[in-house]
């Protein structure tokens, strides 16, 4: 009991600092805004003031009824009483800092005193909002009501849905009823029969054809740059995922395969107008290239300090590209515009032929990082990633496949940078920032590093998700960096991890339990 | 020497390094030659200038390396998110000194206390700034890294660059993106100093410049005493050396762990407060480059090896301020070379300038 009290208070503790967090960064305001659309409130303010309160208020309380979640302790099967004791401590223990924090700003803001200066997300209108349009004493009365009213009905559902309570018991029952009713073995069976496969992949394909035409462009732009993540999350997955490598400056090969099709397309400013398609072979083969010269000196290095020097290298590329030494060859920060269109059928590509060559080079991709992980090369990439010493002692050759996991992500990378150039129409050195190479890092590890549905996956939700929450864009960055402290101590494997194949001794059949005859 | 050379295997890859080394060397004397003898582009003055800055800026990049060599020395992670908590740091002391700044000296109201009592204000502010990294690089430790203590060597590595990013956006969140100005007192205005007759020019020796400096001598000397003669240090050396063998001995390895996360955030912390008194202008983006500039300190002078870290700072606080000007390149290019210098000493002295070999394991 004890002890779960303890728990109780630091978690307690610990959202009310999440809270004043939020309220600090300005994050507590456009959540309120949000949970003001899902309820369908919207830009209702001037009509009822009351609203928008109500909206924070829902924001309360579910802080409040998050803190009464995590509070619950699921081993120690706690009673009745020792739930709702622990739910009202967490949830006092958080509205006690968040009363403070209101009560000190609200009387601050009542004498006039402006924070904006230092804190720009506490203007006297936001603290107004914060204290609900009221004193700051009848605000803090509502904070400590809702926060802790929904910490102890927190606390009291978990432990509702726990094992061994009468719902979480009447659930079972209904949920083996219908899963035998479903049949999970037709259905698996069927998925495995040829002719329902075929059938299933038919279908994918045509709504893979048609989506692009009902989607419109916004759309086409924002599923084209998750299919470019997906490329990059590809090419990193053989290095970072297959071969173990890790390697921060994954946009250097991005950006010179961008730069090589930038600058061999486009009317500046050296006026080679190439063919498309030529122009894109060269910029996958230059950054190849590029990857073999980097990688020749460095793949020797191991875990950390190839992280660092790949990070410097991709820098240097990003400052070099803008530099005035390489003004002549690269255009400097301006970068190069006009880059080449394809054509098809002797008219420009619309966004939808590009979603189809974006959906294609996909697939083809998934299926060359399919094939290369199930080969020699592939078990020699994962013999690497789980012991290096002991790959070599069984004859991994391993520096030549380090190279070649970094040539083929290097590959990757130079066909999604020319793809990128390409729909852009510009690109510039302000696109190949650090920023990318950890975005497409977070793509390979949230995914599952090694795993390919991972990067499908990844890509979806680490670029697609992004835009489809257009108020949140400001905290997306904040938001990675948690997730992957999070995720790195929760789930290292991912959302969607691999299954290896895992080597299964079989029984010998013919001896089994029966006794076996011996004749004299 | 001849013995060793005769049963070294000539691989081709000895020899892309052979011919690296050999056309770097050839150039850097030409270019040496030309541009101190031949044409002489930069007088004395300007060869001064650029030698104080280097120090200055080299002391900085001394005291955030050592964080990095106490860390990796225990845990040999890379502490990725430490060039945040000097931010951080400079953030603290940034608000500090804006709090001095405003508040009435004692006895005389027409005065603010950061210019009536400027030492005491500066000792408070440095407390307080190198107190808050501290605790950020502790939360740190206790939040990011412990639960990942065991795992796999890539898993702490990217939860360090979750917490790099967190920890910078944070700051952006909360503080807004704009970039701040430091208050420093009358006694320490930026742009003030001794001036140095040189020839028959005169080059500033800045008041910010010299104090940083010695601060940073005098803190590395803290620092060595530190682990050299107290019973701290020495846990910190075995911890280093042998965690298990430490913990049978009877030392706490997680409190001797965290200890040593407390004193690396205090050095960036002061480092950063540096930072901002020198430098004067900052955002949330100050302690990256100087991060990754220190990492690269601490790598040069052999990781792990604390005077390593603290002669690899001044290093390569000179080689950034010389070195443009002696290759004859642009001044745009001086993060460029700070990240070939890592390059090159990675791949032909990975121990470092006074690093030892490092086992399989350490590497």
């Amino acid at each position: 009991m004890n002890e779960s009290l303890k728990r109780g208070l630091r978690l307690g503790l610990i959202f009310g600092i999440v809270f004043i967090f939020f309220m600090l960064i300005g994050f507590t305001n456009v959540a309120a805004t949000m949970i003001g659309d899902i309820l369908g409130n919207v830009d209702q303010a001037s009509v009822n003031p009351q609203l928008p309160v109500l909206n924070l208020i829902t924001f309360t309380g579910l802080m409040g009824f998050f803190t009464g979640i995590a509070a619950y302790k699921k081993d120690a099967n706690p009673s009745w009483v020792q739930v709702l004791i622990v739910g009202l401590i967490a949830g006092l223990a958080a509205a006690l800092l968040v009363v403070g924090f209101i009560l000190l700003i609200g009387s601050l803001n009542a004498q006039g005193v402006d924070f904006r200066t230092y804190l720009p997300n506490l203007g006297a209108n936001e603290i107004q909002y914060l204290i609900f349009y009221t004193t700051p004493l009848a605000a803090a009365q509502r904070y400590i009501l809702f926060i802790i009213l929904f910490s102890i009905i927190g606390s009291l559902i978990v432990k509702l849905f726990s094992p061994g309570s009468p719902v979480n018991i009447a659930l079972n029952s209904l949920k083996k009823n219908t899963i035998n009713k479903l049949d999970v073995e037709t259905l698996k069976s069927a998925l495995k029969n040829r002719f329902v496969l075929i059938g299933l992949l038919v279908v994918v394909a045509v709504l893979m054809y048609f989506l692009p035409f009902v989607w419109g462009s916004y759309w086409n732009y924002i599923m084209g740059t998750v299919a470019i993540y997906i490329l990059l999350g590809l090419g990193l997955n053989i290095i970072v995922g297959y071969s173990g490598q890790l390697v921060l400056g994954y946009v250097a090969f991005f950006a010179i395969g961008a730069y090589t099709f930038a600058l061999l397309t486009a009317p500046q400013p050296h006026a080679i107008e190439m063919n498309l398609w030529l122009a894109m072979l060269i910029a996958v083969l230059v950054s190849t290239i590029a990857g073999l010269l980097i990688g020749l000196p460095i793949l020797n290095l191991r875990g950390d300090y190839l992280a660092i020097v790949t990070l410097g290298f991709g820098e240097i590329v990003r400052i070099l590209i803008r530099s005035d030494l390489l003004t002549a060859l690269t255009n400097g920060p301006k970068g190069v515009t006009n880059v080449g269109q394809p054509f098809w059928r002797g008219q420009l590509f619309t966004d939808t032929n590009y979603m189809h060559l974006l959906m294609l080079l996909v697939l083809a991709g998934l299926f060359v990082a399919k094939r290369l992980k199930d080969s020699r090369t592939g078990r020699a990439w994962i013999s690497i990633r789980e012991d290096q010493t002991v790959a070599q002692a069984t004859g991994v050759n391993t520096f030549r496949y380090k190279i070649l996991a970094l040539l083929l992500g290097a590959a990757f990378a130079g066909l999604a940078g020319a793809l990128f150039a390409s729909r852009n129409q510009f690109t510039g050195p302000e696109d190949f920032t650090l920023m990318v190479s950890v975005n497409v890092l977070c793509v390979v590890i949230v995914g599952g590093m090694g795993s390919l549905p991972g990067v499908v996956l990844g890509a979806f939700v680490l670029k697609g998700l992004p835009e489809l929450l257009r108020e949140l864009s400001d905290y997306r960055l904040f938001a990675f960096g948690a997730l992957l402290v999070v995720m790195m101590i929760v789930r290292p494997n991912g959302l969607w991890p691999v299954s290896r194949p895992k080597f299964i001794k079989a029984p010998p059949e013919d001896c089994q339990d029966e006794p076996v005859e011996v004749k004299v | 020497m001849i013995e060793k050379l005769k049963k070294t295997r000539f691989t081709p890859r000895l020899a892309l390094r052979l011919v690296i080394a050999i056309a770097l060397l050839v150039y850097l004397t030409w270019r040496v030659v030309q541009v101190t003898a031949s044409e002489a582009v930069f007088g004395p003055d300007t060869w001064l200038r650029f030698l104080i800055s280097g120090l200055v800026i080299g002391g900085m990049y001394a005291l955030i390396a050592i964080g990095y060599t106490l860390v990796y020395g225990i845990l040999f992670m890379i502490n990725f998110a430490h060039g945040e908590v000097m931010m951080l740091g400079t953030f603290a002391g940034y608000f500090m000194l804006e709090a001095f700044s405003t508040i009435p000296g004692p006895g005389n109201q027409e005065v603010n206390f950061l210019n009536a009592q400027p030492i005491i204000a500066l000792i408070l502010t440095f407390i307080v700034g190198a107190g808050v990294a501290a605790l950020v690089g502790y939360l740190l430790e206790k939040i990011a890294y412990r639960p990942l203590r065991g795992a796999p060597r890539l898993i702490p590595l990217i939860s360090a660059i979750g917490a790099s990013i967190f920890l910078q956006n944070a700051a952006q969140l909360l503080f807004g993106p704009q970039r701040r100005q430091y208050s420093n007192p009358d006694l320490l205005w930026r742009g003030t100093g001794w001036m140095i007759p040189v020839g028959d020019k005169t080059v500033m020796l800045t008041y910010t410049g010299v104090f940083s400096f010695v601060l940073s001598i005098l803190l590395m000397i803290g620092l060595f005493v530190l682990v050299k003669k107290t019973k701290l240090g020495k846990s910190m050396r075995a911890v280093a050396e042998n965690k298990q063998a430490a913990a049978l001995m009877g030392i706490d390895v997680d409190s001797v762990i965290s200890k040593t996360f407390l004193i690396s955030g205090a050095l960036a912390g002061a480092a950063g407060v540096m930072w901002g008194i020198h430098n004067g202008l900052f955002n949330h983006y100050v302690g990256f480059i100087p991060g990754i500039k220190a990492f690269t300190a601490a790598v040069l002078g052999g990781i792990g090896n604390i005077p390593g870290a603290m002669l690899g700072g001044m290093v390569l606080g000179l080689m950034e301020s010389l070195g443009p000007a002696l290759l004859g390149l642009d001044f745009q290019i001086k993060d460029v070379i700070a990240f070939t210098i890592l390059i090159l000493v990675l791949i032909f002295r990975p121990s470092g300038l006074l690093g030892e070999a490092l086992t399989e394991e350490k590497i």
